[in-house]
Parts: structure tokens; C-alpha cells; sequence
């Protein structure tokens, strides 16, 4: 297997477990990591070169591929950069929060003839992708409804849902792409309803913490989104794909297969802490297919038009829920 | 034990399984008379009623009848019950009790002028799953209540004869989700959106009715919910209910008559739900009719009464309206007026 050699932008949290997953990746070779604001003293190990500037991996021909890691307001410009220096690009979502800058770095991407896949790593988690199976090999029949159960450990910080764009933008995208995931069909009309049940200060920062969004599919199905920024439980994260045929279900997963049964009930541990441990598969699955899509020049299977569409979607839902009232997605 | 005289009126599919349950399941209730316009005299000679009749007055007229059981069809429910009413008899009847708030009204004022009682059939408070869950919501180990979830699946279309007199989807069958709302959350329902789509059999859209829908709830506590119903589960009757809040969830999921499960190289293959209400709620409709009977007595609260049904009438047809003009609809615009807000 050919060696691609992989440039990563912003060592945050993110940027770090993408790149540990790269450490143990065959065919891949991190060279170097750049980030303004990172403490480079205890990591990443030795070999690797470090640095604040992002010219570090822009700038240097050896890299064939970048990794995107660094805040949302700097997607946009670090992957034009990117795709004019010839770089295959996989970057966290959202591209942006604006769909026409989005549309515009879609356009340099697209004249640069180089790979785009966008951070939607639910898309490559075992159990999704095998609801997804079951819907492509007709097991439920034509869909009808598609229900989501999306809920957050715990509210993040005031300061982070001040610059991230609202629950829609910054949380429910993963939903939005999810039911357009496991349909393979487009929203068409959405309709949300919030509340401010956990934080006030939520409410104060403009967004809300509680959401119900329904969604009409171009193929006639329906999908319910239920979202909460806080189940004291642990990361809810259920789907359901209901049709003529049937449904298949995804229920919680959780770190083992024990159940405890006493006088008091019949229990197991609570479902996987948060992203990072529910999703574990799937964050290097995703860079698995973004890499085989570079060496076999394929398309991503997550693109900019999903990366677009997702934004789409989450901005009518804030339209809708400011508006009070269904509001129809804008075409990409 | 204390028996309660018992009339039923109406002996159809619903009227015969409530007369079974009061004859083999509800010791403390004698049924003296049924009285339905295609009765089954046989059916009732077994199970041992003294008075079988075409005729109303077999029950109404008879006044040793304490309470009667309203299980006619629907578009006669109003009208038996004020007749039940003045004939001074406490009554039990089948939702819905009307298709729109009026007549609802009509009946609450003139069961309470009358002094009788009134129960709706909303067999799921009833449930011993149902009232588990509201228990523990109750007691407060869900916390505060931020989420209320119903699914609400039949197993099979309902035929089209039914489609074009029931009310619609909104007011035949989700009539239950918006009681249930109510009953989980302990609150009301403010504001409802509907939406929805023909997506099970084109006849159903063909009489002007869709078979496959969507509600969003706000509650007056701030809680949302949401309620997916579609008139055609292939796997059995889904039924399913979540209730999540500031310190927890918790839900119940559907249950089977049996718990077999067979592994084999095909899978792991465990039985479908119930194949309907009949089995699914077994339970709970022998124990509403002995809560029924209880209240007669004197000895509990009657369990879903004429301020439910006008409730759950209410967001029925505030569901519909939104699901006809496409946007949210507050309940204070449709309920102040009796029967406004509804269109055909």
C-alpha cells in the first residue's frame, strides 16, 4: 500500500484523537501538525514536526492530504488554501456556518480536482451503517417514518453556544445528516420547536437547550429529531427507520453486555459517556474511507454537497423555530 | 362483595369484549341488560345477561340499572349518553365521545347536572405499564419533565368505510396519544404542529385522510412532545412511550404474548408485539371498567373523565388544523368557540 503523508490543522480534541488514530493507520504518515494555540511539550511524540503556523502544512509539497481540526470560522479558508495547493482535504463539520461561503469553497475545491469529505463520522458507526444496510437491502420496505434520539451527556459551556451557530448548527447537523444518511433522500420542509429546560443561560445566549424538529423527505417519509444538550443518563443517541416492511432500531450502547438483576430491578451501566467513546469505530472508519477514496481516486463518501445540505437544513430549522412555523430548505 | 347493576348498549366488537371482561373478569359487576339493534342472542344467553333487546329502554328504562356501557357507534355516543344521563345512570363510554368540543360540553354539563358520573374510555390510563411509568414521573425520578414521546402504530389499516365516517387519523386514533400526552405529563397541551403523508395505501388519501403522522406538542410546563402514528406496522401493534426529564428517563416498550426467542446462523428472532388493542391492552380494559365501577361505588375517583375527551378533542382538531394549513396552532385559537375551528 502507497504511503500518504498527512498534514493536521489544529491539535485541539478533536485534532488529537484523529491523529492518534492515524498513528496506528497502515498507509499513512503523519508528518506535521500545525496549531496557534497548542502546547506541543508532552505531545505528539517525537519525529512528528510541530508548529503554530499553518504554512507549516499548507506550504509543505510533501503533504498530499490535510486533516482539518482547527476552529469552524477557519474551515472555509484553510480548505481553499488546501485545495489550490493540490491537498485532499477531510475536514470537521460544518465547512461553515454561511452556505454561500460554503458554496464558494465547494467551487475552489471542485477546480482544484482534489477530494473533499466532510467530519460526519455517525455516517461510518457500525450500528448506523447496518441500519442503513437493512434500508438498502429493503428490509423495512419504503420508509416511512425516521425517528432520532439525539441527546448530550452535558450542556456545553455559554461561550461555546454563543459562537456556534445554536443547537441546530452545532448539534443537530449530525441529526440532519443522519435521517438524510439513512433515507438517501433530501429534506424538503422543517419544522422545530425548542425550549429552555436545562440552562438558562442558554436561553440568555439566545439558543435553546430542548429541541423537536420534524422533517418531510422528498420520498414522502417523515423523521422526528429529539434533542437535549443534557441526559444525566449519558450519550442518548437511538435511531429507528420505519417502512412498509418493517423497522430496524438502534438502541444505546453501552462499555459491556452485563445485566444486573437484584431486588431492586433488573439494570445495566449507563449508555458510553459522550462522542468520544461512542463513536470510537466510526472516527476511524471515516479517515479510513477518506484515505482508500485518495489512493483509489474515488469520491468521499461524505462530500460538500452533504457538508452543504446539513447547514441548509440546521439553518431553516432556526428560521423555523424563530419563526414559528415550517420552513422549506433552501436547494443546495 | 357489593354488585353493581350493569346495561351495556351496543354489543360490536368493543361492546362484546367490554361485556365478556364485566362478565368473567369484574366480580362485582351484574350485567343485567345488553341492548344493541344486531344483537347476538346467543352470544348473550351464554354468558348468562337476563335482558337481551333491540332496544334501548331495556337499559335506560330499567331502574334497578345503576351504569351503563356505551360501546354504540361513535356518532351516537352524545345522545345515549344524555339519554343515560336522564334516566339517572352513571355511564362508561367508548372514545370518542364526539368528533369535535361542543357536544362534549353538552354531555360533561348535563352528566353533571344530572349528578352521574361520566368515564371515557381511555384505556390506557389504565394500563399497569402506563401507570408505572406515570408513577415514577410522579415521584419525581425522572425530574423535571422535558420530553414526552409516544409511538403509536396499528398493526393494519383500518378498512376505508371506517376512514371516511371516524374523524380522521387525528381524531380516530391519535385521540389516545393526545390523552396519553396529558396523562404521562400531567399537563396541558398549548400549541400542536402537525404533519403527515399518504404513505400506506392511496385509498386512505383518495378519502381524504392520511395514514401516516407526525404531531409536535408544546406543554403548558414548557415540556415538548412528540407523537409519530402511522396506521400500518406490519410487525404488530407498536406501542411505545418515553418520558424524559432533568434527572432521567424512562419508558415503556412494547410487549409480547410470549417471550420466546430462537437463535439460529439466520439471527436472533424474539416474538412481535401484540397484534392489537384487544391483546395489548388486556388488561387495562378490564381494569378501566373496575375503576368505572369503583366510582359508582363511591370508593376512588373515576379514571379519565368528559374534561379529557373535551382535551384531547381539542388537540385532535388543532392537530388537523395544522396539518391542513400547514403551520403551528395554539389550542387558545380553536377551543374558546364550541365546534369553530373545525373544517370537513
Amino acid at each position: 500500500m502507497r504511503t500518504i503523508n498527512v498534514g493536521v490543522l489544529g491539535a485541539g480534541r478533536i485534532g488529537r484523537l484523529h491523529t492518534e488514530n492515524l498513528f496506528r493507520m497502515p498507509g499513512v504518515r503523519v508528518k506535521s501538525i500545525a496549531d496557534p494555540y497548542a502546547d506541543f511539550g508532552a505531545w505528539p511524540p517525537e519525529g512528528i514536526e510541530t508548529g503554530i503556523d499553518p504554512s507549516l502544512v499548507l506550504d509543505d509539497p510533501d503533504i498530499e492530504a490535510i486533516l482539518i481540526c482547527s476552529p469552524t470560522p477557519t474551515h472555509a479558508d484553510f480548505t481553499e488554501t488546501a485545495a489550490a495547493a493540490g491537498k485532499h482535504i477531510f475536514c470537521e463539520k460544518p465547512i461553515d456556518l454561511d452556505p454561500e461561503r460554503i458554496r464558494r469553497t465547494l467551487e475552489v475545491v471542485d477546480a482544484a480536482g482534489v477530494k473533499l469529505q466532510v467530519g460526519f463520522n455517525r455516517r461510518f458507526d457500525p450500528t448506523f451503517s447496518r441500519v442503513r444496510q437493512a434500508v438498502i437491502d429493503g428490509d423495512v420496505g419504503d420508509i416511512h417514518i425516521v425517528k432520532i434520539t439525539s441527546r448530550d451527556p452535558e450542556a456545553p459551556p455559554v461561550e461555546y453556544v454563543q459562537s456556534s451557530g445554536g443547537i441546530f448548527l452545532d448539534m443537530t447537523i449530525h441529526d440532519f445528516d443522519m435521517v438524510r444518511y439513512l433515507t438517501g433522500s433530501e429534506v424538503e420542509d422543517v419544522h422545530a420547536m425548542g425550549a429552555v429546560l436545562i440552562d438558562p443561560a442558554i436561553g440568555d445566549a439566545g439558543d435553546v437547550d430542548t429541541a423537536v424538529t420534524t422533517l418531510k423527505m422528498a420520498n414522502g417519509a417523515l423523521a422526528v429529531i429529539e434533542n437535549s444538550r443534557q441526559a444525566v443518563y449519558g450519550y442518548d443517541q437511538r435511531v429507528e427507520v420505519f417502512g412498509s416492511k418493517g423497522s430496524a432500531e438502534a438502541g444505546n450502547e453501552t462499555a459491556n453486555r452485563v445485566t444486573l438483576s437484584n431486588k431492586d430491578g433488573v439494570g445495566s451501566d449507563t449508555p458510553l459517556y459522550f462522542f468520544l467513546e461512542r463513536y470510537q469505530a466510526s472516527f476511524v472508519a471515516e479517515l479510513e474511507a477518506f484515505f482508500a477514496s485518495v489512493r483509489d481516486d474515488r469520491e468521499p463518501p461524505v462530500g460538500g454537497r452533504d457538508g452543504l445540505m446539513s447547514v441548509l437544513v440546521g439553518l431553516a430549522a432556526a428560521q423555523s423555530m424563530a419563526e414559528n412555523r415550517p420552513v422549506k430548505v433552501e436547494a443546495s | 362483595m357489593n354488585h353493581t347493576t350493569v346495561g351495556v348498549i351496543g354489543a360490536g366488537r368493543i361492546g362484546r369484549m367490554h361485556t365478556e371482561n364485566l362478565v368473567h373478569h369484574i366480580p362485582d359487576a351484574e350485567v343485567k341488560a345488553v341492548a344493541s339493534p344486531h344483537l347476538d342472542e346467543g352470544w348473550a344467553e351464554e354468558l348468562g345477561i337476563p335482558g337481551r333487546s333491540i332496544d334501548n329502554s331495556a337499559v335506560f328504562g330499567d331502574p334497578e340499572i345503576e351504569a351503563v356501557v356505551i360501546t354504540a357507534p361513535s356518532g351516537l355516543h352524545c345522545e345515549l349518553i344524555l339519554e343515560a344521563a336522564a334516566a339517572g345512570k352513571h355511564v362508561f363510554c367508548e372514545k370518542p365521545v364526539a368528533l369535535e368540543p361542543g357536544p362534549i360540553e353538552d354531555v360533561l354539563k348535563a352528566t353533571q347536572r344530572a349528578g352521574v358520573l361520566l368515564q371515557v374510555g381511555f384505556n390506557r390510563r389504565s394500563d399497569p405499564s402506563l401507570l408505572d411509568l406515570v408513577e415514577t414521573v410522579r415521584e419525581g425520578r425522572v425530574g423535571d419533565v422535558h420530553t414526552v414521546r409516544v409511538t403509536n402504530r396499528d398493526p393494519k389499516a383500518p378498512p376505508i368505510d371506517f376512514v371516511k365516517r371516524s374523524g380522521g387519523i387525528f381524531l380516530d386514533f391519535l385521540i389516545h396519544d393526545f390523552d396519553t400526552l396529558r396523562f404521562l405529563s400531567g399537563s396541558e397541551i398549548v400549541e400542536v404542529y402537525a404533519t403527515g403523508g399518504v404513505l400506506i395505501d392511496p385509498e386512505i388519501g383518495a378519502a381524504g385522510d392520511i395514514d401516516t403522522a407526525m404531531v409536535t406538542a408544546r406543554l403548558a410546563n414548557g415540556a415538548l412532545a412528540v407523537i409519530d402514528a402511522s396506521r400500518q406496522a406490519v410487525y404488530g401493534y407498536d406501542q411505545r412511550f418515553e418520558v424524559f426529564g432533568s434527572a432521567g428517563s424512562v419508558a415503556v416498550n412494547n410487549t409480547t404474548t410470549s417471550t420466546r426467542v430462537v437463535s439460529t446462523t439466520g439471527g436472533v428472532v424474539g416474538r412481535t408485539p401484540h397484534d392489537g388493542f384487544v391483546s395489548r391492552y388486556r388488561e387495562a380494559f378490564i381494569a378501566e371498567l373496575s375503576g368505572f365501577l369503583a366510582a359508582v361505588r363511591g370508593d376512588s375517583p373515576i379514571v379519565a373523565g368528559a374534561e379529557d375527551a373535551l382535551a384531547a378533542v381539542r388537540a385532535a382538531v388543532a392537530a388537523r388544523e395544522s396539518f391542513n394549513q400547514n403551520r403551528p396552532i395554539r389550542l387558545a385559537e380553536t377551543a374558546p368557540v364550541a365546534g369553530e375551528g373545525t373544517t370537513a
